[in-house]
């Protein structure tokens, strides 16, 4: 039995311990907001926090993560409030097909987490996932949107 | 035309309308007779009604089936805008869900064809849906008026009520739904006035950000139904290979694992989950048997798409003689120009999950069209279409990949075999890679003549290549000989030239798989044709967009586009510095399904890269539905196209794909995303579709843009192929 914390949480699972986090998050314990892209580390859509940082769950080994806490897309938002990089992206309409936007969701959270208060350019240089809608623009609008609802800036 | 009418009564008014709870009220729509899809389905059904659209709750509440599926354009808001206008209802209490296959459904041309493809949405559902909406408002409307005892005429709506002023009774459409349920549905209704219009036109908002945003929204990937095991599967790397043999007995050991099956072209693993089939899969001794393509290359068939540059094809449009006019011209030019195979590279890996039982299946499956997967599982499972329940979660990207089946088929042969379990099986985003539909690979050469005076006198086109249409719809096509989807973007072209020709020189590029991919030929012909327009420009020393200029005197339409974006750029001829370094615009304008799109590009190269700054882009589809997401869409095409433009490529060598994952097919990263700017012109013409149109310009528009930066005309792409300094 190997224990996860995923979202404050206790799991116990049985699971080889190489496999990627991604497949038992998804697979074994169905967070599915979660997405899987490539399964090389390279597009995010996996992206998940690990200790507030972020990690790409498909090239993560659960036994990276065993004694660490794991937030996901399902995780951040608190007492029926949506976290303000939701708001602001649910606001701002960012999202078009939407699957990559968990992961771009979490990382814009762990972004204003480092800096509440990014300039463009950081804006541009860390919010690195892809998106093959083309939605960047609109991404890098509502990191400077979620900065602004959590008070990060004027 | 199709008739809106009452199915309250219909036995058939649940259909589809299980998940959000029925409606009291049900409009649905009655095919014409004279159509036989419409036939068969009121003998079918007994009663001639056909399907149900728009259900309305005691609650208020509207549930509306949509027929076309969300891949990110916005059909989930921009459908239900367009009967929510007319109803007049708020989008807020409209719950969208996916409409089931089956013939009542085809609301597109003339009630022939259901899918999501070829940016037809909304302008080929505008006029359906408005009656539709105009329909259900007016029998609320009647009904209150029944009930309050006044003329209909003296009552009036706002959003979800029934007015009458004089009295000043108010009722909502909840309240009023268990009356109207008993009317007859109207002959005819007044639509609004678009003048009146309080959504359509205006930024509404999507109803699918919130699920999006939160993770809860449900892709195909993410469907999960008890008892599910999982697939992984391996097909034969060379197209048309099949599979020799393999050794089950190998991996059966390995934890989770159910069974080995083969699958059309390859092997499956069912597992308990996903890494556990993907794992036995790699361990899983296979022998494939290649077949007569494992010497296929992309090159020897490009060399064998320009062999045939020369012919002369079958002439699909002409006017004047060309030929006469080159002959005679007194200056010529000649460009040979050439495209590569492109994958869609849908973020959202083909996946699909299928239950067949004894007598019924439901397959989960993201799709672009719910009757092309219910077509495949009828053929696999021999099950009759009305057991087979299509369930079509959000697509995480179309782009013309889910048309095909292949996917789906899989998926259903496993579940056919393990009757009684769902199986979902899920392709790595290798296999995704390889074993895509493919934007065909193209060769054209295009050649022009100038009289003394330097005015065009000849524009003489060919394009040798296959067409998606030609290979997988050939129906479809107006004339068999002529694919369309290898020469749209060239065809009806609004540049006056007095003596111009367009060849198809058809040469298949088999065995390669090819498919519909985002804007089709407009992705080659747009590049093609607009760079050579440029080229030309060039050849009589004249400013690219007063060349454009000067041939659009018949075309104003275009020339306002043009017009638009060059003022929104302040475009500028030549190079120029910003921050020490060289910059250039360039200019392209290209119609495709039904809308025009002029962008202009400003670009750098930036230690070596081409670094596009700002994209100004003009577009006039008519009248703009929903402009937030007219301007999305925009930003998406030219995402799309520009990815294309600067890195994507695929090429075969030894009758396999060269790229796998994106390391080697790479799509465009937000560190490359162009400032884009957008402006809609509402012209007033008939719609035009949206969700393509963005995507042609873009790589010409670049390529002009190099052009005047470095000298070099780029005559292929992509353009990581080129050396820049
Ligand atoms: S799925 Fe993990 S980075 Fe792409
Ligand atoms: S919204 Fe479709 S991949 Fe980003």
């Amino acid at each position: 039995m190997t224990t996860l914390t995923i979202n404050g949480k206790q799991h116990e699972v049985e699971l080889d311990e190489s496999m990627p986090l991604l497949w038992a998050i998804r697979d074994l314990l169905g967070y599915t907001g979660t997405k899987f892209g490539c399964g090389i580390g390279f597009c995010g859509a996996c992206t998940v926090h690990v200790d507030g940082k972020v990690m790409r769950s498909c090239v993560t080994p659960v036994s990276a993560v065993k004694d660490k806490s794991v937030t996901t897309i399902e995780g951040i938002a608190h007492d029926g409030k949506l976290h303000p990089v939701q708001e602001a992206w649910a606001r701002g309409d960012v999202p078009q097909c939407g699957y990559c936007q968990s992961g771009q969701i979490m990382a814009a959270v762990a972004l204003l987490q480092e800096n509440p208060n990014p300039s463009d350019d950081e804006i541009r240089e860390k919010m690195v996932n892809y998106c093959r809608c083309g939605t960047y623009l609109q991404i890098f609008a509502a990191v400077k949107e979620a900065a602004k609802l959590q008070g990060g800036s004027a | 035309m199709s008739r809106i009418v009452n199915v309250s009564m219909s036995r058939r008014q649940f259909l589809g309308l299980g998940a959000a709870g029925a409606g009291v009220f049900v409009l649905g729509m009655s095919l014409p007779l004279g159509n036989k899809f419409a036939r068969a389905a009121v003998n079918n059904s007994g009663d001639g009604t056909l399907n149900a659209f728009i259900a309305i709750r005691e609650d208020g509440g509207v549930i509306f089936q949509n027929t076309f599926i969300e891949m990110g354009q916005g059909t989930y808001t921009s459908i239900p805008a367009i009967v929510a206008e007319e109803l007049d209802i708020t989008m807020d209490v409209i719950t969208v869900e996916q409409a089931p296959h089956g013939p009542e459904y085809k609301i597109m041309f003339n009630n022939t064809a259901r899918f999501t493809g070829g940016s037809n949405s909304v302008r080929s559902s505008y006029d359906t849906m408005r009656k539709a909406g105009a329909t259900a408002r007016q029998m609320l409307i009647e009904a209150a008026a029944k009930e309050w005892n006044v003329p209909a005429g003296e009552c009036t709506t706002e959003p979800g009520y029934v007015l009458h002023n004089a009295s000043g009774k108010k009722a909502g459409y909840g309240d009023l739904a268990p009356l109207a349920a008993t009317l007859q549905a109207p002959a005819e209704v007044k639509l609004k006035d678009p003048a009146d219009f309080r959504l359509l036109g205006k930024p509404v908002g999507r109803t699918d950000s919130l699920a999006k945003a939160t993770g809860t929204a449900e892709f195909g990937i993410d469907v999960q139904v008890d008892g599910m095991l999982h697939a992984a599967v391996k097909q034969c790397p060379v197209f048309g290979g099949k599979v020799k043999s393999f050794d089950a007995s190998k991996v059966m050991d390995m934890p989770g694992v159910v069974a080995v099956e083969e699958i059309p072209d390859g092997v499956a693993v069912i597992a308990d989950h996903y890494w556990n089939a993907k794992q036995a899969l790699e361990k899983l001794p296979v022998e494939f048997d290649n077949g007569s393509n494992a010497s296929f290359s992309s090159a020897a068939y490009l060399e064998k798409l320009q062999s045939r540059l020369d012919d002369t094809g079958i002439t699909a449009e002409a006017e004047g003689d060309v030929i006469t006019a080159l002959a005679n011209a007194a200056k010529t030019i000649s460009a040979d120009y050439h495209v590569p195979f492109l994958a869609h590279a849908t973020l959202e890996p083909m996946n699909c999950t299928a239950l067949v039982e004894t007598d019924r299946c439901t397959v989960w499956a993201p799709n672009q069209g719910a009757d092309f997967v219910a077509g495949v599982t009828k053929d696999i499972t021999g099950l009759p279409l009305e057991a087979i329940d299509v369930q079509t979660p959000f697509l995480g990207g179309g782009f013309g990949r889910r048309f095909i089946m292949d996917y789906t088929a899989q998926a259903v042969t496993l579940a056919n075999k393990h009757k009684g379990t769902p199986i979902k099986v899920i392709w790595t985003r290798e296999e995704d890679t390889q074993h895509d539909f493919y934007r065909p690979m193209t060769a054209a050469r295009h050649r022009a003549g100038f009289d003394k005076k330097g005015n065009l006198v000849a524009h003489h086109i060919t394009n040798v290549g296959e067409g998606p249409m030609g290979r997988l719809n050939p129906g479809f096509l107006e004339n068999p000989k002529i694919d369309s989807t290898v020469l749209e973007g060239v065809e009806k072209q609004p540049y006056a030239v007095p003596n111009k020709r367009l060849d198809y020189v058809h040469e298949t590029v088999a065995p390669v798989p090819i498919g519909y991919w985002r804007s089709v030929a407009h992705s080659v012909n747009g590049f093609i044709k607009e760079s050579f327009m440029d080229e030309l420009a060039h050849a009589v020393n004249a400013d690219p967009v007063e060349f454009r200029r000067g041939l659009l005197t018949d075309a104003p339409r275009y020339k306002k586009v043009l017009d638009t974006v060059v003022k929104m750029a302040n475009w500028k001829t030549g190079t120029r510095k910003v921050d020490g370094n060289d910059r250039a615009m360039g200019v392209a304008l290209h119609e495709s399904f039904g809308t025009l799109v002029a962008q202009i590009a400003d670009v750098s190269i930036e230690d070596g890269e081409v670094t596009v700054h700002d994209v100004w882009c003009s577009v006039d589809c008519g009248f703009a539905i929903n402009p937030a997401i007219v301007t999305m869409q925009m930003e998406s095409g030219i995402a799309y196209g520009l990815s294309a433009a600067l890195a994507e490529e695929i090429s075969m060598k030894d009758g396999k794909v060269d790229q796998a994952n994106f390391n080697s097919y790479p799509i465009l990263p937000p560190q490359k995303m162009p400032q884009v700017h957008v402006q809609i012109i509402n012209s007033g013409e008939a719609l035009g579709g949206i969700g393509e149109p963005g995507t042609p310009p873009i790589a010409p528009a670049v390529c002009n843009a190099l052009f005047t930066l470095t000298g070099q005309r780029i005559r292929s792409l992509p353009l990581s192929r080129y050396t820049f300094t």
